[in-house]
């Protein structure tokens, strides 16, 4: 039973991808009927299907497939002339066999699905006797028979053939397996025999070969498009020594996924790797052995990458896996519509992951379906109107960057930016002001918006309910960018920007308050840094002049409830975040610098919050979690500006009206020198706060209770000593410019340096005079002397 | 020789027996203290007991939800009990413990005060929760009586459980 089940499964693997190349290549038969390789190499696929059921034991499946083959081989010795009809039932056999084999995939039988309607109109294609048949077969009946015969003849001599040679092969691949290594047939192995052995030979080659992805589809797929290449090499065993074909191997999916989880760890421990590198080569700069780990740390973080990329390649696919589909769903939707269109392919070869490649076929019929029904014109509509009576359709792939663009192009009507509007206005999605201030490119972007449907009729081609919307919710669950133009006339445009990868995203990482967030690399466009005036509010929201642009802002902290203690710097920096044709500039703290992140899901009790896309792990160990710019960007319009009130009320605080107003603090884990200092500074009238030590000192500052204009430190401190301490503060946008005076017995001139180093001012050394120690306060906050 | 041969692995076999028992009447928990009150798990949904580690807050979420941390390349949600309960937060000290808890697939860590003992309670001696606060939707599986104390039993699966 096992080994029924293994033969099973490799010939359910092996079918499905020989049925996927036959729908290319029967539309590209339709165009070029004489193709006599095209056609011997459909008539092959139909054959080995044939075949191989018949050795399982479905007799359903043989049934059909047995009757296709008629036809074909008719046509492939010249007397049948394949017609747009003969093409219909042969494309709706293969439908059916299509589904006979998902039939046996899923209960392990070909029950249940009735095909004696299809057998009866390719049998009356094949005998001749059918009128369709009849009127179009150039062949006279006598031609006919021997054809019939000769058929007959092959056919029995090549069943045993497929059966002697499946066996031969699995036993072959079982032996393979053990020795692990890849899938090669060896060539010396090949018994001479009849003619027909070596063409069903080399086809199993091929298709062997073939068969082992999921992953790396190997060379004879690769050129899908160009089907004639692909099967001429097939055509010609003669040709081709079975030595050259590519040696693959066939993995499981879960494995990779797994590979792809452990480099994910790996990269996470280098990031760490590089931040310790940083932090010892700052502490022991100069030492010898830095350059030694220098060297091992760069080793290690390139081999990771490389490691990286190579795994990822593992998992690519070509996107032509996608694309194939569509000449036939072309095909048939002109025949449905009545229109005349014609489907352009380029990049085919293009690579995306597995699991992109998987989700991204679903957005691309309806795109494609949508420019074919509502795009392209009739026929007649684009005679009168000057075009070519044929409409075009270009899908292309292309890489840029770190991402993979698709583009369909159609030359049909163009979306109307007036219907658009008054359509949307129609359906209540956007308000009469929204839609006078509209760009062209918000106004395309409406097609995306839920429950917009520009079709006045719904067909039963692309309106079925579910929108362009689900389209861009799709693209968008990919990391992906869709974006739109369009010319009245000329034509529509559509551009998916998808990420090569999901599970790994360059990220820019920023800081607010205390907390860090990682923004996904490919929705940034630039970043500004500007001083708190050239924030404007208009009606009740922040913006910015950006160029020629108004930018609506937005703090981050808003949106992510962060609690500002500490007060923005005078300087904000402006991340601009764009999506299609959106942009707002998000207002943030700091920037922290480029990352490449390993996407970590929150888990189930935390999913689906707002804003949030998922956490990553960061070199330091901690978790940062990632924005979900789309969420941010609906977020962004329901959050009022807080950004100008705020910097007024901090200016506001600073203002000193009396002696008391100054606030400085004092760090010391000495109760006496405490003391001392307090005595010192008294007769002054400068409120004090005292701390026990470093850490204590940060609570204070970050509790925000206090607005601070100096801070005396002691440099020896338990817990955290005054440098840390230092270093510590002067991490805060808010107290880069707070005075902190040290006061120690620490004379050293090495002391002074460290001091210097980690941000102090002042350097004291006891024991000092009251009125020195006073005098030097009262210089670094401005003490006015009115006050004494 | 053989007698005690004999004698060894009769022991065993009794051994074993009373392991049966036990593992029949004697539900294994683990005790920890909220607030006032003493609460339990059972041992086996236990991953691991840490001691308090820095985690990243998580916004859009009720308070009791600190954040997220941490444990060895694993994204963790991080649950106050003290907040949950309705204590009010507490800063953490030296006897805190983050309860790593896990069932099925779902994981998340539990701040709690203090760790009490690993406890073996009969199954006899432990009650249905008191009526008026015995549903579906609560949190208490049952209490358990142990030496004049009252220990409560908690369901892990409703602690797991999303509820906002």
């Amino acid at each position: 039973m096992d080994e029924f089940q293994e033969i099973l499964q490799d010939f359910l693997v092996e079918s499905f991808e020989l049925v996927e190349k036959l729908d290319e290549d029967l539309v590209e038969l339709e165009n070029t009927p004489e193709d006599l390789e095209l056609l011997n190499g459909i008539f092959r696929v139909a054959h080995t299907v044939k075949g191989a059921s018949s050795f399982l034991n479905f007799d359903v499946l043989t049934h059909l497939t047995h009757h296709m083959e008629d036809v074909l081989n008719k046509a492939r010795h010249g007397d049948l002339i394949i017609t747009p009809d003969i093409m219909d039932v042969v494309l709706e056999s293969i439908d059916l066999m299509k589904a006979l084999l998902n039939t046996i995939r899923d209960t392990s039988a070909d029950a249940g699905i009735d095909v004696s309607a299809c057998v009866a109109r390719l049998d009356k294609i094949s005998g001749g006797d059918g009128e369709v048949a009849a009127v179009e077969s150039l062949a006279t009946p006598v031609e006919e028979e021997p054809a019939v015969e000769e058929e007959l003849d092959f056919d029995s001599m090549s069943d045993e053939d497929v059966e002697a040679e499946i066996e031969r092969l699995l036993n072959q691949r079982q032996d393979e397996d053990k020795a692990k290594r890849a899938a090669k047939i060896a060539s010396g192995e090949k018994v001479p025999e009849v003619p027909p052995a070596p063409s069903e030979e080399e086809q199993k080659e091929t298709s062997s070969s073939a068969t082992p992805p999921p992953p790396p589809p190997p060379a004879p797929v690769k050129p899908v498009p160009v089907p004639p290449s692909s099967d001429a090499k097939a055509a010609a065993p003669a040709k081709k020594a079975p030595a050259i074909v590519e040696q693959t191997i066939r993995v499981d999916v879960k494995r990779l996924d797994h590979l792809m989880n452990l480099i994910g760890e790996l990269v996470l421990a280098k990031n760490r790797l590089i931040k310790i590198n940083d932090d010892v080569e700052e502490r022991y700069e100069g030492e010898e052995f830095l350059e030694e780990l220098n060297q091992v740390v760069s080793i290690v973080s390139l081999v990771t990458t490389d490691l990286q990329i190579a795994v990822m390649k593992t998992r690519m696919l070509p996107i032509g896996k996608v694309f194939n589909k569509f000449p036939r769903m072309i095909r048939d939707l002109t025949r449905e519509l009545n229109k005349k269109i014609e489907l352009e392919i380029s990049g085919e070869e293009t690579e995306l992951d597995k699991s992109i490649v998987e989700e991204i076929g679903d957005p691309l019929v309806h795109i494609i379906r949508n420019s074919c029904d509502h795009g392209v014109e009739m026929p007649d509509i684009r005679v009168a109107a000057g075009k070519n009576e044929t409409g075009t359709i270009k899908l292309k792939a292309y890489n840029e960057g770190n991402a993979i663009v698709i583009q369909i192009d159609d030359d049909g009507k163009g979306l109307d930016i007036d219907m658009l509007k008054n359509k949307s206005l129609e359906k209540g999605i956007i308000t009469e002001k929204e839609s006078d201030t509209m760009s062209d490119k918000e106004a395309f972007a409406l097609i995306f918006k839920p429950g917009f449907s520009t079709a006045a009729a719904v067909t039963n081609v692309s309106g079925r309910g579910v929108g362009m919307d689900v389209v861009k919710t799709n693209i968008e669950k990919l990391n992906g960018i869709i974006d739109i133009d369009s010319e009245l006339g000329n034509g529509t445009s559509i551009k998916l920007k998808i990420p090569l990868t999901l599970a790994i995203i360059q990220a820019l990482l920023v800081g607010v308050q205390e907390e860090y967030y990682a923004i996904p690399l490919a929705s940034v466009l630039e970043t500004v840094r500007i001083s708190q005036d050239e924030i404007y509010t208009v009606e009740n929201r922040s913006v910015m002049r950006l160029r020629e642009e108004v930018l609506s802002l937005v703090h981050i902290g808003d949106i992510f409830e962060v609690d500002r203690i500490l007060d923005a710097n005078e300087y904000a920096y402006v991340v601009v975040l764009g999506l299609g044709a959106q942009k707002i500039g998000l207002i943030v703290d700091s920037l922290v610098g480029q990352e490449e992140i390993v996407i970590k899901s929150l888990g189930d009790y935390l999913k689906g919050i707002e804003g949030i896309a998922g956490a990553t792990i960061r070199g330091d160990g901690g978790v940062t979690l990632i924005v979900d710019v789309v969420a941010l960007m609906q977020m962004a319009k329901g959050v009022k500006a807080t950004v100008a009130t705020q910097a007024q009320t901090a200016q506001i605080s600073h203002e000193k009206l009396k002696a008391s107003d100054y606030k400085v603090m004092i760090v010391d884990d000495s109760k006496t020198d405490r003391m001392i200092m307090r005595k010192a500074l008294e007769s002054t009238g400068i409120t004090l706060v005292e701390a026990h030590d470093g850490q204590e000192a940060l609570n204070v500052l970050k509790s925000g209770e206090h607005n601070f204009d100096a801070m005396l430190i002691d440099i020896e401190m338990p817990r955290m000593d005054g440098y840390s301490l230092a270093t510590e503060i002067k991490k805060y946008n808010k107290y880069k410019n707070l005075p902190l005076i040290a006061v120690t017995s620490r004379t050293g001139k090495s002391d002074r340096m460290r001091g210097v180093e980690s941000g102090m001012v002042e350097y004291i050394t006891k024991p000092y005079s009251a009125d020195y120690l006073s005098s030097v306060v009262q210089r670094n906050v401005n003490f006015k002397s009115e006050f004494l | 020789m053989s007698d005690k041969l004999k004698q060894i692995i009769n022991k065993q076999a009794e051994q074993q027996d009373v392991g049966l028992d036990q593992s029949n009447d004697i539900v294994q928990l683990v005790g920890f203290i909220i607030g006032e009150e003493e609460y339990a798990v059972p041992i086996l949904t236990i991953q691991e007991i840490i001691k308090p580690i820095p985690w990243t807050r998580v916004p859009q979420t009720p308070p009791y939800v600190l954040g997220v941390f941490n444990l060895r390349g694993s994204v963790i949600p991080l649950i106050d009990l003290r907040v949950k309960f309705g204590l009010g937060a507490k800063n953490h000290n030296d006897e805190t413990r983050f309860f790593v808890l896990k069932q099925d697939d779902e994981v998340a860590g539990f701040v709690i005060d203090r760790l009490t003992a690993a406890i073996r309670l009969k199954k006899t001696d432990i009650g249905p929760p008191p009526d008026t606060i015995a549903s579906a939707e609560s949190m208490i599986d049952g209490v358990g009586k142990q030496e004049g104390k009252i220990l409560t039993i908690l369901k892990v699966n409703k602690l797991l459980e999303r509820d906002f």
